[in-house]
């Protein structure tokens, strides 16, 4: 038997190429997010290694709520002070992008994604992560630049340049350029260093983020670590001290955290194609059993028992699954490095690293390609092993049986817990892994079951689509009809492939659209302002006094920032929970946002005012007048009252709106990340121009944009995330065209008789080929429906699951998916190309004879 | 898709031979129907035939020319110098050795032979199914050893009928739309009053919406005869038509052809090695070794038996 085996696999090896590709497409994308990761997490785990190694101790704050706070710049004495300690020096960082330089030519830098960070030059080459490349260290009024950043955009030793810091734009000299470990592993970001002395007033930091002690030799680093603690708790009860280990593992998972994304993404696209790849290897395995019934019904008279056809036959798809992990294996490093390449022309910093196959990498291509290889042809190969002897004589007949009942209701079945499971996880209460697995187990199983209902839907959707390629393609379109509902199981399961494929893009489309009908509804109905001072990076704040200087200007008469913080709400059933409130002028909002005020107001009258959202009242049992603690960063509890409640969250999804004397009661400084301003009607363009240009050039990152435009940023990033979802639903459609091109051949092959018929009486090559690629349109046309449907489905249950501030309601791009549609049936054509020339070719005296 | 309706339009322009022109001086095959003269038997309100067992014998037992119908001498297609050759140096099989024939308009001629005889290579190189080594045939004017893979189609399609032994019919269309496939492929619409008086004629009138598997062996043939006759062609070559059935079956699908030349005035050549199907002919011609080594006019079972005899000893 397994000689059999191999000679089966000979056979039909085009057919088993073609099969595959998916597995090894499959296998290629997580060998590669495996070996690239690998790769990236060697040589970052060096790059780590070579910073925080001579870092024995370090001593910082911890925060319940926000970002730590600085130590005093006194503790640095203290802890230098501690017995055993060689030396402790001051860790100043400034938050990411506070900091940033400007080019020579005045323009800034645009990083996309990769922060802009700045610290302080520590004189210690064990204890800091830089080192000196060229020039000087910084004195104070200079600072250096990463060595690739500074050749990237154009700094030169000796120049003056000016640098934008909390506290405005400041100029400072540059005296060198600097390496963060010996690699510059830098990914991307942009990293200066300022003196000491100067970085914690340059970056508003007042005091120190963290001490790094290096421990004297032969002193227990344990025994230093209690006593350091010990030293500092007296002055500072909040701080930790954390010893090398803690602190390599935190420099490591810094790291690893964005190789982990683009891993993710990567195990992604793997799992989809490995997916999609599942129905065309089952297909494939059935339809060449199929064909195969007499020679299989032979070996049964000549006694080859019902185990030994099955292992058979499993025995072809372990061939397949290892020939198709392995090169999949290979393809994979491949892709690794290519993937490498093109996250470098997209700008990412390349990183040297060792191209590392780790065994553990091996194992997982191989179980997960052989074992879904084998998963697929299960059934198949059952199939097979019931063939009864008497079939040799027989010989085969076409099954359409449509379905028992027991697949019906396994079909049913599935569905429902596919359901089931999607809105338990898009309902999203627990953690994301459980939303994720939840919804994505949900999506399989619903795949699945349509999968075994669908073909129950073949006849009537193919006569559907069928009537107008009969109407304009003659005979040729009536018989491609009749063929596509010939075998609907065959149909459905050539389809499946599109169907996920197009669901899943349909989705993603649907999604997009109501997200991006949201945000331009949002930006006309409830925004009244003017202009939106924003800022393209992640985390940026404005200055605190920026609001009330755009309020002294000519013709503003509204202008407000937004601060958000971390805080805890107290009081009625809120209990203790852990929120992001955000600070505003009430004064200020009503005439610059429209948030759906429902009772109450924005009232300034009594001390302390928060505003609730209707659903955040409603579920902890709050109304106007009612009282509520919040706790903010800087540990302060504020009583406030509850003044007004608002609907509309569109803008502000946060559920606690604060006025900005709430924060200065508690201490806290304004910090907007935002600010809407609102001019006079009468408010002559060349005053608005002025005030334009004058911010540009104190903060020259800022975007100043009309309410209108920045909605269009908003949904051009929407737009962004859906390039992404469309490369890899593109991976998927072309598996699943390659299971179109297969099955249509396997079924080219087996109607030869009917073709060397059908030119006997007359048929033209050109009539059949037509009609070959209309029977692939339809099989698509098919596939993309079903698929549609179940993304308007999913679509509008993610839609649904969404907080109304992302899409409050759903939007279906019609055209586009119009379109999609029409892509499929044409791609389905291409994909005949090959059956249908092949089925052009068939010597007509031959075909008869067979 | 979109191209469907172009490209329809297209092969119904250039592909047609000459469908409706005058055929060539000495081969009127003028569609028997239209000519007054003729009895039109199909036209009445009762069938002549009918599946019937008793009609059957009816018709079996008047096998007398009708009187009316004009009797042809000209040939509906020849060949000459034939010759096929398979294979090459040592395997070389010689199929077809100079063969010369003629089947004449309005005839039934069966092709008899032993196995390996050539005769169905000869049908075969005569339908433009496959081509000769060295020799020609014409179908009419047509001299089709010269032409290309196309135009044999069109002529496959619209001036020739095929009956074969099995597999005659598509599997997904029904029995009607399989009678009309030839019209459906040229684009062509079929003269629905002969289509219907041809579907009366082999009794199939309450099967037409059936499939190809609803349908007994007999029955298929008989959409398969009755396939070969709606386009009207110059001639119908059947290729062992009664070889898969039984002999009731068979001797009714025998009676349709013969019925089809008899009063319709069709040109039928079959292959087959049952002397009975061969006595329903009205010309025999004997194949041996790829050459025509005899042949009977209006033969007996028990003639062509002997001769074949004769032949294989």
């Amino acid at each position: 038997m397994p000689r059999l085996t191999v000679k089966n696999l000979w056979a039909n090896k085009v057919r088993f190429a073609l099969t595959t590709f998916g597995v090894t497409l499959a296998v290629s994308f997580i060998v590669s997010a495996f070996v690239l990761g690998d790769g990236l997490r060697a040589s970052f785990e060096k790059v780590s290694e070579e910073i925080a190694s001579g870092v024995d101790l370090e001593v910082r704050n911890v925060a319940d709520l926000g970002d730590a706070p600085p130590l005093a710049i006194g503790t640095v004495p203290t802890v230098a002070a501690v017995e055993g300690v060689d030396k402790a020096v001051a860790d100043i960082e400034a938050a990411d992008n506070a900091v940033r330089p400007i080019k020579a030519d005045g323009s800034t830098i645009s990083t996309n994604g990769p922060p802009q960070l700045a610290f302080n030059w520590i004189e210690d080459d064990q204890l800091s992560a830089f080192r000196l490349v060229e020039g000087s260290p910084p004195r104070v009024g200079q600072f250096t630049i990463d060595v690739d950043s500074a050749a990237k955009h154009g700094f030169v030793i000796g120049h003056t340049y000016k640098v934008m810091t909390p506290k405005g734009t400041v100029e400072l000299a540059l005296s060198g350029t600097s390496s963060f470990g010996s690699e510059n592993a830098t990914l991307g970001a942009v990293l200066m260093q300022m003196n000491t002395a100067q970085a914690g007033e340059l970056f508003a930091i007042d005091g120190v983020n963290a001490i790094k002690v290096k421990v004297a030799s032969g002193a227990d680093t344990a025994a230093v670590q209690a006593r350091v603690r010990d030293a500092v708790r007296a002055t500072a009860p909040t701080v930790e001290v954390v010893d090398n280990a803690a602190v390599l593992a935190e420099t490591t998972s810094d790291f690893t955290q964005e190789i982990d994304i683009i891993g993710n993404i990567l195990l992604g696209f793997g799992g989809v194609a490995l997916f999609v790849s599942l129905f065309i290897i089952y297909n494939t395995f059935a339809i060449v059993i199929g064909q195969r019934t007499r020679e299989l019904a032979l070996l049964r008279t000549v006694g080859a028992g019902p185990a030994q056809i099955r292992r058979s036959v499993l025995g072809e798809a372990l061939g397949v699954g290892v020939l198709a992990s392995v090169i999949g294996i290979g393809t994979g490093v491949v892709m690794a490095q290519g993937l490498e390449a093109l996250f470098g022309a997209m700008g990412a910093q390349p990183v040297a690293h060792p191209t590392i196959l780790a065994s553990r990498t091996v194992i997982a291509a191989l179980v997960i390609g052989v074992g879904a290889t084998m998963l697929a042809a299960v059934g198949p190969a059952r199939r097979a092993a019931t063939i009864p002897p008497v079939a040799a004589l027989t010989g085969r007949s076409e099954s359409v049986r449509l379905g028992s009942r027991a697949r019906t209701a396994s079909a049913l079945a599935l569905v429902g817990a596919g359901v089931l499971a999607g809105v338990g996880g898009l309902a999203g209460v627990g953690p994301a892994a459980v939303t994720v697995g939840g919804t994505a187990f949900g999506a399989i199983a619903v795949f699945l079951g349509v999968t075994l209902l669908s073909p129950l839907a073949v006849r009537g959707v193919t006569a559907l689509f069928g009537w107008p390629l009969h109407r304009a393609a003659g005979v040729a379109g009536r018989l491609a009809r009749n063929n596509a509902a010939r075998n609907p199981r065959r149909t459905a399961t050539t389809a499946a492939a599109l169907m996920v494929g197009l669901a899943l893009v349909s989705t993603a489309l649907i999604v997009g659209e109501s997200v991006k009908a949201t945000i331009g509804t949002t930006y006309t109905q409830s925004v009244k302002a003017d202009y939106f001072l924003t800022d393209n990076l992640r985390e940026v704040r404005f200055p605190a006094a920026l609001a009330a200087k755009i309020r002294e200007a000519e013709h503003v008469t509204a202008a407000t920032g937004l601060t958000y913080l971390e805080a805890r709400v107290q009081g009625m059933a809120a209990g203790n929970a852990k929120k992001q409130v955000v600070g505003l002028d009430f004064a200020q909002v009503g005439a610059l946002l429209d948030l759906g005020i429902e009772s109450g107001g924005f009232d300034t009258r009594v001390a302390n005012p928060v505003v609730v959202s209707t659903s955040e009242a409603s579920a902890i049992g709050a109304k106007v007048g009612d009282v509520l603690t919040i706790e903010l960063p800087n540990r302060s509890r504020i009583q406030t009252t509850v003044v007004g409640l608002f609907d509309n969250q569109t803008v502000v999804a946060q559920d606690y709106l604060l006025d900005n004397s709430v924060l200065d009661h508690a201490g806290v400084a304004q910090a907007p990340e935002w600010l809407a301003v609102s001019f006079a009607d009468a408010a002559p363009p060349s005053a608005i121009d002025t005030l334009v240009a004058e911010l540009a050039r104190e903060l020259p990152y800022a975007q100043v944009e009309t309410a209108a435009q920045f909605g269009k940023r908003r949904q051009a990033l929407v737009d962004n995330i859906l390039t992404m979802v469309s490369i890899m639903v593109a991976l998927a459609v072309i598996i699943a065209l390659i299971g179109i091109a297969n099955t249509l051949a396997l079924s080219v092959f087996e109607r030869t008789r009917e073709l060397g018929l059908i030119r006997a009486v007359g048929m033209t090559r050109r009539q059949l080929r037509r009609m070959v690629r209309l029977e692939a349109a339809l099989v698509a046309t098919f596939g993309s429906t079903i698929g549609v449907g179940l993304g308007l489905v999913f679509g509008s249950g993610v839609v649904a699951a969404l907080p109304a501030s992302f899409a409050s309601g759903i939007s279906v791009p019609v055209s586009q998916i119009a379109v999609l549609m029409l892509v499929a049936g044409v791609a389905g054509v291409i994909a005949a190309w090959f059956p249908a020339r092949r089925a052009g070719r068939l010597d007509v005296l031959e075909a008869i004879a067979m | 898709m979109a191209t469907g309706r172009r490209g329809a339009k297209a092969d119904r322009s250039e592909d047609r031979i000459g469908r409706n022109d005058q055929p060539p001086d000495g081969c009127t095959i003028t569609p028997v129907p239209d000519d007054p003269e003729i009895e039109v038997p199909y036209r009445r309100s009762v069938p002549l035939i009918s599946t019937e067992g008793s009609t059957m014998t009816l018709l079996l037992t008047a096998r007398t020319p009708a009187p009316t119908l004009p009797k042809h001498t000209s040939a509906a297609a020849s060949a000459r110098g034939a010759t096929k050759i398979y294979g090459r140096g040592d395997t070389e099989v010689v199929a077809l050795d100079h063969v010369d024939v003629d089947f004449a308009t309005g005839q039934l001629t069966a092709i008899m032979g032993p196995s390996g005889s050539g005769k169905s290579t000869l049908m075969h190189c005569m339908a433009g199914l496959d081509r000769l080594t060295a020799g020609s045939v014409t179908i009419g004017d047509l001299d089709i050893s010269s032409a290309s893979e196309k135009q044999l189609t069109i002529l496959r399609r619209d001036r020739l009928g095929f009956v074969f032994q099995a597999f005659n019919l598509v599997p997904t269309l029904t029995a009607i739309e399989n009678i009309t496939l030839p019209m459906d492929l040229a684009g062509t619409r079929p003269d629905r009053a002969w289509v219907e008086s041809v579907i009366d004629t082999v009794g199939l009138s309450h099967r037409l919406k059936h499939r190809p598997s609803e349908l007994s062996g007999g029955q298929q043939q008989r959409v398969a005869v009755a396939r070969a006759l709606a386009s009207r062609p110059q001639i119908i070559f059947a290729d062992e038509p009664t070889g898969n059935l039984d002999s009731t079956a068979g001797a009714e699908i025998l009676a349709f052809m013969r019925h089809a030349v008899r009063d319709l005035g069709q040109t039928i050549v079959m292959v087959t090695h049952d002397p009975v199907a061969a006595s329903y002919a009205d010309r025999v011609v004997f194949l041996t070794d790829g050459r025509i080594v005899d042949e009977l006019t209006d033969p007996t079972p028990d003639a062509v038996l002997d001769q074949m005899r004769r032949l294989t000893n």
